[in-house]
């Protein structure tokens, strides 16, 4: 299986014509390179990788799609292979890759309110170290995390459950 | 009061109750249109799960058909990439629920191109195995809810009831009835148990005539041959289209079974053929599933009777930990277990894609390592999320009753689709 780095600019050009040699999209994956070789020095750090079939020569091959520009871009090839549609939208969601041309791209996973993009690597987990020292702390912060619903004065302990306001309030 | 002052009057209450504040309910109002926007689950008995429909009708026939997902996304893949390679196995198996096996068997692969390493030839056959076993309980279940839908409820006891024969096997090799986490790179993670030739025996010995019972139950059913004849049609095209795979696309003709054309593990040593059908129906996708249960026990007693000798694991100690006899012993052989289940071990920088044939199609796993302990990225091709896309297709312009027919034939796993 051979690995290939296309340009987005080429991507729709390159992708009408596998189409017509019978190439068929088997998958469609983001990748945020943030963590890899190099990281955030190269000039993009978001990608799309495809994985193609030909089945009639039983044939693998396997695309890497650079995204350009702030919020990353990359144009659509919903209309060369259909596709491309659900997993288009699920790469815009986790990794808030733009894709020109695709109707309806909205977030397919995550709830239309949420903010951030999930499987960024600077996208928190909201993981919280569990610290034995009596340290107060605020969880909210991480970046990414919703506090949908939550008032700013509300404290949360160490378990990120919302503690009640006083002892008191417990007891009635 | 004719039908359209009837309507007018429902408008006008619908009208009143928004200036009131209760939501708005119409977005554009035709008293003549009789089209209509309806929600279908996501807690529905049909949809199998928690896929939510927005459908547009005419009557009953459905004009537009919007499949709305991630009701149960949980972040599977996030979290694999805060596990070691080996624990991430645990996460990867509650993917697609009802083939466990396949979510291990792609991941475990592409790990092992990654690390460029052999699987032994008992460990393989032993994958093939369970991987065959595990197809058969999951057409059952499909079966089961197939027949469920088109109503003959009998039919799921049915399926459930032979299920639970393989289900049982499961449990006595792996500990365990679902989410296993028994194949793991470099082989799988136990041996086989004492006995279990006998249980495969004897798995074996009842369920060619089950699948006959059940082929008399359901096949030359006129109900169930009306409800699903000519329902929910896909060629070939649009299943290369939307990169639909598996019984679905084999029932419209497509001769693509990664078993046979790319073989993986040690298929090409096994005799067996692909079911197709070229209808692309929802009865076509039926018989090629029934005919896939019988080709899979067929393949069941050839792995049985080829079962070689010898490791079923890579024994390299960097990969495997110290079998327990020898940590009985050796002080040396606990801290080598204890390194190798706290840290893992790393994995040689690089990416690779390995699929596996799972029940509903081509399930693949994409996974990049950075040369750490833990994916850094760990991407699953599941094929129910891929196959979903096909339903507007099937089921534009038919009936919502066939719509029914539509979904069970298509056979999502919501655990797939969201992970």
């Amino acid at each position: 299986m051979s690995i290939e780095v296309v340009d987005a600019r080429q991507w729709v050009e390159r992708a009408e014509s596998m189409r017509a040699e019978g190439w068929m999209m088997l998958d469609l994956a983001g990748l945020d390179r943030l963590g890899l070789d190099g990281g955030a020095e190269r000039d993009h750090r978001f990608e799309i990788v495809c994985q193609l079939v030909r089945p009639d020569v039983k044939q693998r091959t396997s695309l890497h799609v650079t995204a350009e520009g702030d919020p990353p871009t990359i144009p659509s090839v919903t209309h060369v292979w259909g596709l491309a549609a659900f997993a288009e939208r699920e790469a815009f969601d986790m990794y808030g890759i733009h894709f020109e041309g695709h109707e309806g791209l909205s977030r397919i996973l995550m709830p239309d309110e949420w903010s951030g993009h999930p499987l960024r690597k600077d996208y928190g987990v909201g993981k919280i170290t569990i610290d034995f020292k009596p340290q107060p702390f605020l969880q909210t912060d991480t970046p990414g995390q919703s506090t949908h619903g939550l008032a700013s004065d509300v404290e949360l302990d160490a378990l990120g459950q919302i503690k009640p306001a006083d002892d008191e309030a417990r007891h009635e | 009061m004719s039908k359209t002052e009837k309507r007018i009057e429902e408008h006008d209450i619908v009208r009143r109750l928004e200036d009131e504040g209760h939501g708005a309910y119409v977005e554009s109002y035709d008293p003549e249109d009789e089209r209509m926007i309806i929600n279908m689950g996501p807690v529905h008995p049909a949809t199998h799960g928690v896929l939510r429909l927005l459908l547009e009708l005419d009557g009953e026939t459905v004009i537009e058909c919007k499949p709305i997902i991630g009701y149960l996304h949980t972040g599977m893949e996030k979290e694999c990439e805060d596990q070691n390679w080996r624990s991430a196995v645990t996460i990867v198996t509650r993917m697609d629920y009802l083939s466990p096996f396949f979510n291990e068997h792609a991941y475990s692969m592409a790990v092992e191109k990654l690390l460029d390493i052999e699987v032994p030839p008992r460990g393989r056959y032993i994958r093939m195995l369970m991987s065959e076993l595990c197809r058969i309980t999951s057409h059952l279940v499909q079966f089961g809810t197939q027949g469920l839908d088109m109503g003959a409820m009998s039919v799921m006891f049915y399926g459930f009831r032979e299920r639970e024969l393989i289900v049982d096997f499961f449990e006595m090799v792996t500990g365990l009835r679902m989410n296993h986490g028994f194949i793991v790179p470099g082989g799988v993670w136990e041996d086989l148990p004492d006995g279990w030739e006998e249980a495969v025996d004897g798995i074996l010995e009842v369920m060619p005539g089950r699948l006959r019972e059940y082929q008399d139950l359901l096949s030359e059913n006129p109900i169930f041959i009306e409800r699903t004849r000519g329902v929910g049609l896909i060629t070939a095209e649009q299943c290369d289209d939307l990169g639909v795979t598996g019984p679905i696309a084999r029932a419209s003709g497509i001769d693509w079974d990664l078993r046979r054309d790319e073989p993986y593990e040690a298929y090409e040593d096994l005799a067996f053929e692909v079911p197709l059908q070229h209808q692309g129906d929802v009865y076509a996708r039926y018989q090629v599933r029934m005919a896939e249960m019988g080709q899979s026990l067929d393949l069941v007693a050839q792995i049985a009777d080829k079962m070689p000798e010898g490791d079923y694991k890579n024994m390299d100690p960097k990969l495997t930990p110290p079998p327990r006899s020898e940590m009985n012993r050796s002080m040396e052989a606990v801290i080598h277990h204890f390194k190798l289940v706290t840290q893992g071990y790393p994995v040689p920088p690089g990416e690779a894609y390995s699929p596996v044939e799972s029940p509903r199609g081509e399930l693949g796993a994409y996974v990049v390592s950075d040369g750490g302990a833990a994916p850094y990225r760990c991407h699953v091709r599941d094929p129910s999320f891929y196959n979903l896309q096909s339903l507007p297709v099937m089921t534009r312009g038919g009936l919502v009753a066939d719509l029914i027919a539509s979904i069970a034939s298509i056979d999502p796993i919501m655990g797939g689709v969201d992970r």
